[in-house]
């Protein structure tokens, strides 16, 4: 006999339900982020201007590059969901799009911490080091994170899987992506705050 | 109103959740609510015997005041962090809300399944692979710096283990939050028409509350010891004080996750202590909303109070008052409960089954943990009693003795349901009896050790602390016996156990008008709901030798407003 994978009869109550899960999951991040900066807000202000060496070099201008990357992979991954909701054959395309550019966003972060690295910012000589490293690498890894449900989304809308009656993938992975864009804005900034010394 | 009428359709229905599918496969794969609710059962009850051990250890160790031969101070750290750590983020966290509540709530509820299914599954396998990350730090040489976890000691020193038992931690977290967010949008979305919330049986209530704090305290808990690790892979982070950072900020970060973790514990189980009081007693439960709001005002004071475990680390002094004037109130809401429950009993026609025995249990044990809360909120006698046995003592009082004690009486209420088979109620009063009677002796006798002075986690002791370390020993071998008798009374049930009828102690809420154990689906058709705590309408019936529901009077009674 084969088993029963949702309780849901109706599946715009299944898909109700599939959203209010992912906010709780989305709120429930968000807090990790959180407590992450507040952690970072600690320890920056309790040190004053000693918190940034003299010598340490400023948040490199290659995370502008990433954080364009980013934005765009949400212009394009907004995009998808709409093709997605309406059946629109173009949704493989813009998923394609959106994971390509989150693969430049990935680089680029790379790209950033090894020009930091060359510039002898270590993850364990001081602080103002090891929280930056810290706190990008953790977005990163839930960039990383998000890559596996992206990759099958993205085939899925490649054999056009997504139309008015289902749309429910597309949509959780738009929510995923829009979260990390809006948490990235906000580390973005206060590392860069953080760094004037 | 054929389909409807409750009378246990069991002549009919001859599959039920066990026989549904066969095979090991159809166990490790299934997505059914109820198997998983085993799968977790066996697993918690399977750590709870390892922490046990451990225990035992360390209780053996402490009636000898000076050195061992067999044991030295190295493996007595290790052996009570490890069961302090297995009992906490194993045993107690998960017991009641992942395997009593999987099986249980969404039946209770009327729903065919939780929310996500595969979720489900998921967060089972989360826990295993947490599980196997504490097998991991034991061969990578233990851990032992208290299931608390402190820095610089964790961070800089410690046994080899450390970062292992981390990694477990961070993801049994998850396991944890994923099993809230399930059950948050279960309670949501899956009520059928009638199961309004204040239809909702008060176990339900005690399950969102639990819920809520699983998702929102959960992730400081993850991110903390993420970054624990991170500090002691690379010898520095912001809790290491000689850089700049700050180690009382992991203190804080640690108990805002790990004192609403103490209500994720005891949560449930004042959900399930409604419950067994109210059926029970066959008497409809005493102030509903208060018991209701209470477990949700609970859950949110339960986030304004971290700093109580920290009136010592030098955290301002008016940061100190003010923790130690919020924790006061959170007193209010539990004793909200006892009160309720007591006039519940008042009155009540009261059958002394094992479930109830084990309800009693808790509300004596619970308001003496509670009550022994008070002195350490307070600043002046908390600096005399913070980290000494009498903190031992207090929460023990609240985690084994309430939120574990409900977790057993729990199993015995809902073991007929689960297995269709009943246990033996002679051997159950005697374990039950064994397990209080020890109890009071392994712990009671903290309280005078921790306030004439006696440090928690030492190795040795004062020989004046002689005489209270043995009858806390000689206490605990005593409930050992009791949950031996337990576990052997309950799986020789499993093989020779009388079959259980549908309704074996006269419940009303919907888990009773299934069969036991209940079919794949739960219910056949989308049950009705009337008001789960009026008995009116349960009445004993010879033939099935259990109790049967009159639904159409019940509902009946439920729409006039009858019945209270
Ligand atoms: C009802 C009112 C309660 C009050 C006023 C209260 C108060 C306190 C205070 C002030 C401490 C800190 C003592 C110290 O370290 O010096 C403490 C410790 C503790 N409490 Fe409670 N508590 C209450 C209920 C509970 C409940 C219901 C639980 C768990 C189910 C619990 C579990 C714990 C634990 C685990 C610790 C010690 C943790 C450790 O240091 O290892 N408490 N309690
Ligand atoms: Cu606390």
């Amino acid at each position: 006999m084969k088993q029963r994978d949702t309780p849901f009869d109706d599946p715009t109550a299944r898909f109700e339900a599939g959203r209010f899960g992912m906010w709780l999951f989305l709120i429930a991040l968000g807090i990790v982020f959180a407590a992450t900066i507040l952690g970072y807000l600690v320890v920056r202000i309790d040190n004053g201007a000693a918190f940034v060496p003299a010598d340490a070099p400023r948040p490199p201008g290659m995370l502008l590059a990433s954080t364009v990357a980013l934005l765009l992979s949400s212009v394009t991954m907004q995009k998808a969901l709409r093709a997605g909701r309406t059946g629109d054959p173009r949704q493989g395309g813009l998923m394609v799009a959106t994971l390509a550019l989150a693969l430049i966003f990935l680089v680029a972060q790379l790209m950033a911490w090894r020009s930091l690295y060359a510039q002898n910012l270590t993850i364990s000589d001081n602080l103002y080091g090891w929280t930056f490293y810290v706190l990008t690498g953790l977005h990163a890894a839930h960039v990383i994170g998000g890559l596996p449900p992206m990759a099958i989304t993205t085939w899925r809308a490649s054999r056009g899987a997504y139309g008015p009656e289902d749309f429910r993938g597309v949509t959780y992975c738009a929510m995923y992506w829009h979260f990390l864009d809006a948490v990235w804005l906000v580390l973005y900034a206060t590392l860069w705050i953080g760094s004037m010394g | 109103m054929t389909t409807l009428d409750s009378r246990p359709i069991t002549p009919e229905v001859r599959d039920n959740y066990l026989t549904f599918t066969r095979g090991l496969l159809s166990w490790i794969f299934t997505l059914d609510h109820k198997r998983i609710g085993v799968m977790y059962l066996f697993a918690v009850l399977s750590s709870f015997f390892v922490g046990g051990v451990m225990a035992l250890l360390v209780r053996t160790k402490l009636l000898f005041p000076g050195k061992v031969e067999w044991m030295t101070a190295d493996e007595y750290n290790k052996a009570f962090t490890l069961h302090g750590a297995i009992m906490v983020f194993l045993v107690i966290i998960p017991s009641i809300p992942a395997a009593l509540g999987n099986f249980i709530m969404p039946i209770m509820l009327g729903a065919k399944d939780v929310a996500f299914p595969r979720l489900n599954l998921f967060s089972f396998y989360l826990w295993v692979l947490g599980a196997t990350c504490a097998v991991w730090s034991l061969l990578a040489g233990g851990f032992d710096t208290g299931w608390t976890f402190y820095t610089p000691y964790s961070t800089q020193f410690g046994a080899g283990g450390t970062i292992p038992v981390l990694v477990g931690v961070f993801i049994l977290g998850f396991s944890s939050i994923f099993t809230g967010v399930n059950f948050i949008v279960t309670i949501h979305k899956l009520r059928p028409p009638g199961m309004t919330w204040f239809r909702m049986p008060l176990f339900l209530w005690a399950l969102y509350a639990t819920a809520i704090i699983q998702v929102l305290a959960t992730p400081v808990l993850g991110i903390t010891v993420a970054l624990l690790v991170v500090e002691r892979a690379f010898n520095i982070g912001i809790f290491d004080p000689s850089m700049g950072g700050d180690p009382v900020l992991f203190q804080h970060f640690f108990w805002f996750y790990s004192h609403p973790a103490v209500y994720i514990m005891i949560l449930p189980g004042m959900g399930i202590i409604s419950e067994i009081i109210s059926v029970h007693s066959h008497r409809h439960i005493f102030g509903f909303r208060f018991i209701a709001f209470s477990s949700i005002a609970i859950a949110i004071f339960s986030f304004l109070v971290w700093g109580h475990h920290m009136f010592t680390s030098g955290q301002s002094p008016l940061m100190n008052v003010v923790f130690s004037a919020i924790t006061f109130s959170v007193a209010i809401p539990s004793a909200v409960k006892v009160f309720n429950w007591l006039a519940t009993l008042y009155k009540g026609s009261i059958a002394l089954n094992t479930p109830m025995l084990y309800g009693l249990s808790f509300i004596f044990l619970f308001t003496i943990g509670g009550l022994t809360g008070i002195p350490l909120a307070v600043l002046s006698t908390d600096i005399h009693l913070h980290d000494t046995y009498y903190v031992v003592a207090h929460f023990h009082y609240v985690m084994m003795g309430s939120a574990l004690i409900a977790m057993i009486g729990g199993l015995h209420h809902w073991w007929p349901k689960m297995f269709g088979v009943m246990y033996n109620e002679f051997w159950g009063k005697i374990a039950c009896g064994l397990v209080f009677v020890g109890f009071n002796l392994t712990f009671f006798t903290q309280f005078m050790l921790g306030s004439q002075g006696m440090p928690r986690r030492y190795y040795m002791y004062q020989p004046e602390f002689k005489i209270y370390h043995h009858i806390s020993t000689g206490g605990a071998y005593i409930m050992s016996i009791g949950f031996l008798i337990t576990a052997i009374y309950l799986i020789y049930s499993l093989f020779a156990g009388k079959k259980a009828p549908a309704n074996p102690w006269g419940g009303a809420s919907l888990e009773w008008q299934c069969t036991s154990p209940p079919p794949h689906d739960n219910f056949a058709t989308t049950p009705r709901v009337g008001d789960c705590y009026d008995f009116s309408a349960v009445r004993w019936d010879e033939k099935e030798q259990g109790y049967v529901l009159d639904t159409e009077a019940h509902l009946a009674a439920a729409a006039t407003g009858k019945g209270h």
